[in-house]
């Protein structure tokens, strides 16, 4: 018989194959095959580190082939920790979730934080919109910063990346780089004692990621190809040409215009002849634009690798060329990659490990910005907006509408197809990361590793403004071109020391460590091309501005981890790391970051072990101080937080001028997260229910908040570390196989996160607000570029906003409570402003399951967010209800107030949607809405062929399989899309996610 | 380790605040950032005449954009600065405010080769922060004898040292009108003495005639006549003059208008764009005559009122005799129902919406003047400057009495400035009542809270000694 590995197919060499009840056993050799005489009665008990023990009948066969599971989950698997670090997850004392490679390889997304989602527990992963390769945001066990920047570190091979997102004109990912189907395992350290070895980079998590080695052996050869097709998930439902021509005439009227001049005011509008009659309109035609502009988007991806190696050097390299575009017209992603790695022993002492990994990407982005907004040409925001009586095309085929011809009517006058379209936004990036280091084995205690590392990465940004287009057409053309280089060098050396007395194994790390990260921009903006051909900068006869900018930071740090271990059962870790940057003042330049942990692996004591029920308990507790080293802002200042500046580009009549910028604090440190955890890991009835759960208390001081001053001072704010941020939590996952029965299997992994977070300091001496509540609240803007508040007791990002009371029946007004509960018609800021939860989820998780029947597999993930509160603004416009003009929901048309006695919470329609002495009929809670959701995030069902069959095309190895991702989502949201960030403008504008369907094969050679 | 040469970066793309004003070309440096401030949209880029224009009587909403319609319906919280972002005008002007402090308090310390440089960019410090607080005062506060005392809540902060670092900063409460006023005149005497011996270029910096016409302006605002006929008899004296009626609309398409006294510069890099620059606040149209090309929105428009006041004087022919109703036309349909619209912003310096903006022109000086000889009993001279204007506008001499000079100084004041943001100060500053058509709201009595705008929330909270004003 043979034994497979089911993570890869691969063969297992070394398992224990047993005839149950007997002692008669042998092991597989390196094809994984083995032969054991046994009755057809006997069982044959199949047992591998790192797998799960699998019991089959022999019956009347003469080859049992068996394939195991990895025990992914199980106290077996390895921890990577960090610095060439790993560790059995038995010795392991913190908090850390890790996704294998193979869980997230081939599916549909540009980057492998896409695919996270759901399938960590404390890993929150959301999708800034739907664009290709798109920026994601991951918070690991909620935000533990107010001002400062929320992103756990990547370190990808060693190599701590850069992961600024800084494309100015396209929504990218700096994670993008990386082909997810290269990586082996990614393992995300959660907690103090996991983390705390990256000091000041650790608070906000640490992201491991490994890629795919070598293996000694036959050189393989993988040929792996999908295709995938993407559709829009919703559109929305607006109103037609006649229902429009009524609502807005019915606005004007309800404004005081007289209903004959109304009705030829808004024909007027639509550039109608104002003598139509009802028959005209009635036959007048609607257009629909989001058929125009949301289309069906492609996904290629080819790959090619090869790996293989003897003893002595081993080697894995990969070529893989992507491509997908969205749902919406001209926004997509191209990424070709190659991936070497090296491994060679140069002698029984020294060996060097080397990775390089090279990526060029060119991403094509929508009108407007990366991150949506209220853009005329944005494609998701404006076409349910236009004027549903515009044509798309003239009768020839051409645009209709265009510039030259006075734009389309409404406040949305441009051709949203034709810009973009003509228009050009793309960025190029290209990056290459990598490292060599070098170990030395001095004696069988004691290795010394050298490391270095260069993370480089360009942009090039491009925007095209096509002077057929409204942008360019007054200026005869726009070329903006945008270069952006990051230089991040890092070098590293660590010891490693290990020892065995008696029943205590010691472990001992130093390191000492030096980083320096440089990025400069330079902008160009220059007009006036002869004809739309050309598109590069020598063909433009104005320039307009030229930008350019320098910022840099560097870092040296001092670290070590003591580990003790006693008699395989009582673990205990100590962590210790020293950091100076020159981002921190004067004053405070070094920090220091311990931590303490100890795990007890309680299903060794004799009372346990080897009981019934539980297979493996183990405990975990830890307590540590991490830092965070974000300060400032994304760009500009950023690295220098605490100095005194003056900042250029205050200019006047051509001459050069400055202004102070910033006021200096020579105090300004780290930001400083102490994080008790608690943790049991558990196996029960033979492991087939394993799982952890954790506690956590996550506290936050020192956080970097703007002191904010009277404007009367010239400044806004000055930075000070005083804020505290509280995240206090629950994580747990669970697995079990629920059947086994021959070639029968169904498994489940359930991870739930319920995380409170709470604001519990502001510095002192804000003046409460002046409502009733008193409410102690801090503006600012955040390390992202988005205006918010932090309120004293609520959690970050939360609604605080005036409560909307629906409709006065009698009038059809817009009404509000004020801060007593009275009804109000001109609600008073603050006055009458109360908090409406937060943007963040009350609680997260994904629940995957997989059902195997012979080669078969199906595999499926729902992934769910619940209780996040945001404000739909793209929605808040087409709930005007033509108060401007622009389209108007229907269901929001039909549900408005019409006469006295309807009971609605849509007013009446009223020309701007605000009537005499009254506020805005659209403000406060009317369209805060909540976007929890599930969604099935994937659905897989794949076929490995038979040997029999594979082996006719050389192949040792084949599979096929169709997929689907985001094909069901449950949501009350009432817009595209409940998954997106907010970076200042909400979801409007934002590209939605779509639904996909994939098929694709991976042959081995 | 506490200086660690390996961990020491310095910016490259900013400056050290320590060192920035050690030098000549520091103070050159740090005087044109003050003026960049009057760039913003906020102030001189849009705010100070579009906003004011709406929340006053000449204009109406088109809704093209939505932009303006609350200002001109006079919602509360619709007002300067306060639309886009909360308190920016306010924001924008202290942090300007903030820069000449600086600019004053360290210039002395620093040897300049060319004194009369030193002079010019004192005077200039000193005549932007008059501007700045005399804009501060007219929004926030009410005006010298108007005020209505128990809705009175003073001035504004008065701040006259920077901030260079944590320790000078301060709490101030809001200082009384007469102080701010007080402040105002010691500003412009000072620049107008530093001018008298270094001017710097006119208009697009502050310079001697424009320091004495806005000391008329301020002082007509103190209701202190006689001074405001002193200085604009100063100003009237300068080099530049009123523009005769053959180049007066020719003026308005000249990308530097030829009275101005002082105007804020734009350059290409500078242009606020389509959303919020003049151009598109005001007209759809891209160049005069032209009603094919639509540009901006075309936000704000002449009331039929203010158009009909332009047309109210005809020839025996009956023939418009106002020449300023040629810088009223016709708008595009582009974006909807076409609008008579003002072309006085229209991308004159070369690029669509890219206009240079005028604060004081030579005209404000003779109508300044009148109105304050009027009110000092001075009819006969109160008249003649009248006339001046009315007959470089076409229209013949009036030949008034009484009350009817004043009514008739008010209506030029409105229909000379229309849409340069001077009518909502203008009733303002004479305590009179904004009547307006319920379609813009309804208009709103001199005692109604809206007359001042809120001090910004930001203000109160971080400053307890603020009082913020009546009804917010």
């Amino acid at each position: 018989g043979r034994v497979t590995s089911s993570d890869d197919g691969s063969a297992l060499p070394g398992v224990s194959v047993q005839v149950k009840g007997t002692t008669r056993g042998t092991t597989t050799d390196a094809n994984g095959r083995y032969s054991i005489s046994a009755s057809p009665r006997s069982t044959l008990v199949f047992s591998f580190i790192g797998f799960t023990n699998q019991e089959v009948v022999v019956g009347n066969r003469s080859n049992v082939t068996v394939t195991l599971e990895g025990s992914a989950n199980a106290l077996n698997e390895v921890v990577v920790t960090g610095y060439g670090g790993t560790v059995n997850r038995r010795e392991f004392t913190g908090a850390s979730s890790k996704v294998n490679g193979s869980t997230i390889a081939n599916l549909p997304v540009g980057s492998f934080d896409k695919a996270l989602a759901g399938r960590a527990a404390g890993v929150q992963v959301t999708s800034a919109n739907g664009v290709p390769g798109g920026a994601i945001q991951i918070r690991i066990r909620g935000i533990g910063s107010i001002s400062a920047g929320s992103d756990p570190l990547y370190v990808v091979d060693g190599v701590q990346i850069n992961s600024t997102n800084n494309s100015s004109f396209t929504s990218t990912n700096p994670l993008a780089f990386l082909n997810p189907n290269d990586i082996e395992s990614v393992e995300i350290l959660k907690d103090a004692a996991a983390a705390s070895i990256y000091g000041s980079q650790a608070a906000n998590g640490v992201v491991l990621v490994t890629t795919k080695r070598g293996k000694a052996g036959k050189t393989q050869i993988t040929l792996n190809y999908y295709k995938g097709l993407a559709d829009p998930i919703k559109k929305l439902d607006v109103l037609n040409t006649q229902q429009w021509i009524q609502l807005r005439t019915e606005n004007l009227v309800n404004a005081g215009t007289a209903a004959d001049a109304a009705r030829s005011t808004v024909l007027g509008t639509l550039r109608l002849p104002t003598t139509l009659s009802d028959a005209d309109i009635a036959a007048l035609p609607t257009y629909d634009w989001q058929n125009a502009v949301f289309r069906q988007g492609q996904t290629d991806n080819y790959e090619l690798g090869l790996n293989g190696g003897n003893e002595k050097t081993r080697f894995f390299v990969s070529g893989s060329y992507y491509t997908q575009s969205a749902n919406v017209v001209n926004v997509n992603f191209k990424r070709g990659t190659l991936n070497t790695t090296l491994t060679h022993q140069i002698n029984n002492k020294l060996s060097i490990d080397q990775t390089l990994k090279l990526s060029t990407i060119i991403s094509n982005g929508q009108f407007g910005g990366p991150n949506g907004g209220s853009f005329l040409g944005a494609g998701a925001f404006s076409s349910p907006l236009i004027l549903p009586s515009v044509a798309i095309y003239n009768a020839d085929g051409s645009y209709n509408g265009t510039p030259a011809l006075g734009g389309i009517p409404g406040i949305l006058n441009q051709n949203v197809v034709q810009v973009s379209e003509l228009n050009q936004i793309r960025a190029n990036i290209n990056q290459f990361v990598g490292s060599i280091a070098l170990n030395y084995k001095v004696n069988d205690n004691l290795t010394i590793r050298p490391f270095i590392s260069l993370d480089y990465r360009s942009i090039r940004g491009k925007n095209f403004s096509d002077p057929r287009t409204a942008d360019g057409i007054n200026v005869r053309g726009r070329i903006q071109d945008q270069f952006n280089e990051n230089k991040n060098f890092l070098t590293n050396i660590t010891a490693n020391y290990t020892k065995t007395v008696g029943k205590s194994d010691f472990g001992v790390l130093l390191g000492a460590e030096f980083r320096s990260d440089v990025n400069e921009n330079l902008l160009t903006n220059i007009t006036n091309v002869p004809t739309p051909d050309f598109k590069y900068a020598s063909a433009a006869a104005l320039p307009q501005n030229i930008g350019g900018s320098w910022t840099g930071y560097r870092k040296g740090s001092v670290f070590g981890n003591i580990k003790y271990n006693f008699n395989k059962k009582y673990d205990l870790s100590f962590i210790g790391r020293l950091d100076g940057s020159s981002r921190f003042g004067a004053n405070n330049r070094f920090g220091f970051f311990p931590s303490v942990s100890g795990a007890w692996l309680i299903s060794e004591e004799d009372f346990l072990k080897g009981g019934r029920y539980v297979s493996d308990l183990k405990l975990r507790a830890s307590f540590g101080t991490t830092g965070n080293d974000q300060l400032g802002s994304l760009f500009a200042a950023a690295n220098f937080p605490g100095l005194g500046l003056v900042s250029p580009g205050f200019d006047y009549n051509s001459q050069a001028g400055f202004a102070p910028s910033q006021l200096a604090n020579p105090d300004l440190k780290w930001e400083t997260n102490q994080t008790i955890n608690l943790g049991l890991d558990f196996g029960f009835l033979g492991n087939r229910i394993t799982g952890s759960v954790d506690v956590f208390q996550r506290t936050s001081k020192d956080l970097l908040l703007p002191f904010n001053l009277p404007f009367t001072s010239g400044y806004s704010a000055i930075s000070r570390n005083a804020g505290e941020v509280q995240n206090r939590g629950l994580e747990l996952e669970i697995n079990t196989v629920n059947v086994r029965a021959g070639q029968f299997q169904w498994k489940s992994s359930f991870n739930i996160t319920t995380i409170k977070n709470k604001v519990t300091k502001l510095y002192p001496g804000i003046v409460p607000l002046n409502n009733p509540d008193s409410t102690i609240l801090l503006s600012y803007v955040d390390f992202y570029g988005v205006g918010r508040n932090a309120i004293l007791g609520r959690p970050l990002q939360p609604q605080f906003t005036t409560d909307y009371a629906g409709v006065n029946p009698a009038t059809g007004r817009a009404m509000w409570y004020d801060y007593a509960g009275n009804i109000t018609y001109r609600p008073l800021s603050p006055r009458d402003q109360k908090y409406f939860g937060s943007e963040q989820p009350k609680f997260y998780g994904g629940f995957n399951n997989t059902f195997v029947y012979g080669n078969l597999t199906l595999d499926f993930l729902f992934q769910f967010d619940y209780g996040r509160r945001s404000f739909n603004s793209q929605t808040s416009f087409l709930v005007e209800n033509a108060g401007r003009n622009f389209n108007a929901l229907t269901d929001v048309y039909n549900r408005r107030w019409q006469q006295a006695g309807d009971i609605t919470d849509v007013p009446r329609a009223y020309n701007a949607n605000a009537e005499t002495n009254s506020v805005s009929n659209l403000g406060g809670t009317r369209t805060l809405e909540d976007a929890s959701y599930m969604r099935l995030k994937q659905i897989t069902l794949s076929y490995d062929v038979p040997a029999a069959i594979s082996s006719r095309i050389k192949a040792s190895k084949a599979r096929i399989y169709i997929q689907g991702a985001n094909l069901l989502t449950f949501t009350n949201w009432s817009s595209y899309d409940p998954e997106f960030l907010n970076f200042g403008s909400g979801n409007s504008g934002v590209v939605p996610n779509s639904k996909t369907y994939q098929a694709g094969i991976n042959v081995t050679f | 380790c506490k200086d660690s040469a390996l961990l020491e970066v310095a910016p490259r793309s900013q400056g050290d605040s320590q060192t920035a004003l050690t030098t000549a070309e520091g103070f050159d440096a740090a005087v044109n950032g003050i003026y960049d401030r009057l760039q913003s949209v906020v102030l001189y880029g849009r705010d100070m005449l579009a906003v004011s224009e709406a929340l006053g009587d000449n204009a109406q909403f088109t809704n093209k954009s939505g932009r303006l319609s609350g200002e001109n319906r006079n919602l509360i919280n619709n007002t300067f600065g306060t639309a886009t972002s909360g308190g920016a005008t306010w924001q924008t002007a202290y942090f300007a405010i903030n820069q000449a402090n600086l600019v004053l308090d360290n210039i002395g310390n620093v040897t300049f080769s060319d004194t009369s440089q030193r002079n010019r960019l004192q005077g200039q410090a000193y005549f932007l922060r008059a501007l700045l607080y005399h804009d501060l005062s007219r929004i926030y506060s009410y005006d010298p004898g108007v005020a209505v005392p128990s809705q009175d809540r003073g001035g504004v902060p008065l701040l006259t040292a920077g901030v260079a670092d944590q320790s000078k900063i301060t709490f101030p409460a809001r200082a009384t009108v007469a102080d701010v006023y007080k402040q105002i005149y010691s500003d412009l005497q000072n620049a107008i003495r530093l001018f008298s011996r270094s001017n710097p270029s006119a208009p697009a910096y502050g310079n001697l005639q424009a320091a004495q016409a806005l000391f008329s302006r301020v002082a007509l605002y103190n209701k202190d006549y006689a001074t405001a006929v002193q200085y604009a008899t100063s100003a009237i004296g300068g080099s530049i003059k009123l523009s005769p009626n053959a180049s007066y609309i020719g003026g308005w398409r000249a990308p530097q208008n030829p009275e101005s006294l002082f105007e804020v510069q734009f350059i290409v890099a500078e242009n606020i764009g389509v959303n919020t620059s003049l151009q598109t606040s005001y007209t759809t149209l891209v160049r005069t005559g032209d009603r094919t090309a639509t540009g901006g929105f075309g936000d704000l428009v002449p009331t039929t009122a203010f158009i009909n006041d332009l047309e109210a004087e005809k020839s025996s022919t009956g023939a418009v005799l106002d020449i300023r109703r040629q810088l009223y036309e016709l708008g595009t349909i582009g974006r909807g129902t076409a609008f008579i619209e003002c072309t006085k912003f229209l991308g004159k310096n070369g690029t669509i919406n890219l206009d240079n903006v005028p604060v004081i022109r030579v005209s404000e000086l003779y109508l300044n003047r009148a109105e304050a000889n009027y009110n000092l009993g001075n009819t006969t001279d109160a008249l003649t400057d009248l006339n001046v204007i009315r007959q470089r506008c076409g229209l013949t001499a009036a030949t008034l009495t009484g009350s009817a000079i004043l009514t008739e100084i008010y209506r030029q004041e409105r229909l000379e400035y229309g849409f340069e943001g001077h009518r909502w100060f203008d009733l303002k500053r004479t305590g009179q009542n904004v009547v307006k058509a319920t379609a813009q709201g309804g208009g709103l009595a001199y005692t109604d809270n809206r007359i001042l705008a809120p001090i910004p929330v930001n203000e109160l909270s971080t400053n307890r000694n603020i009082v913020q004003n009546f009804g917010y």
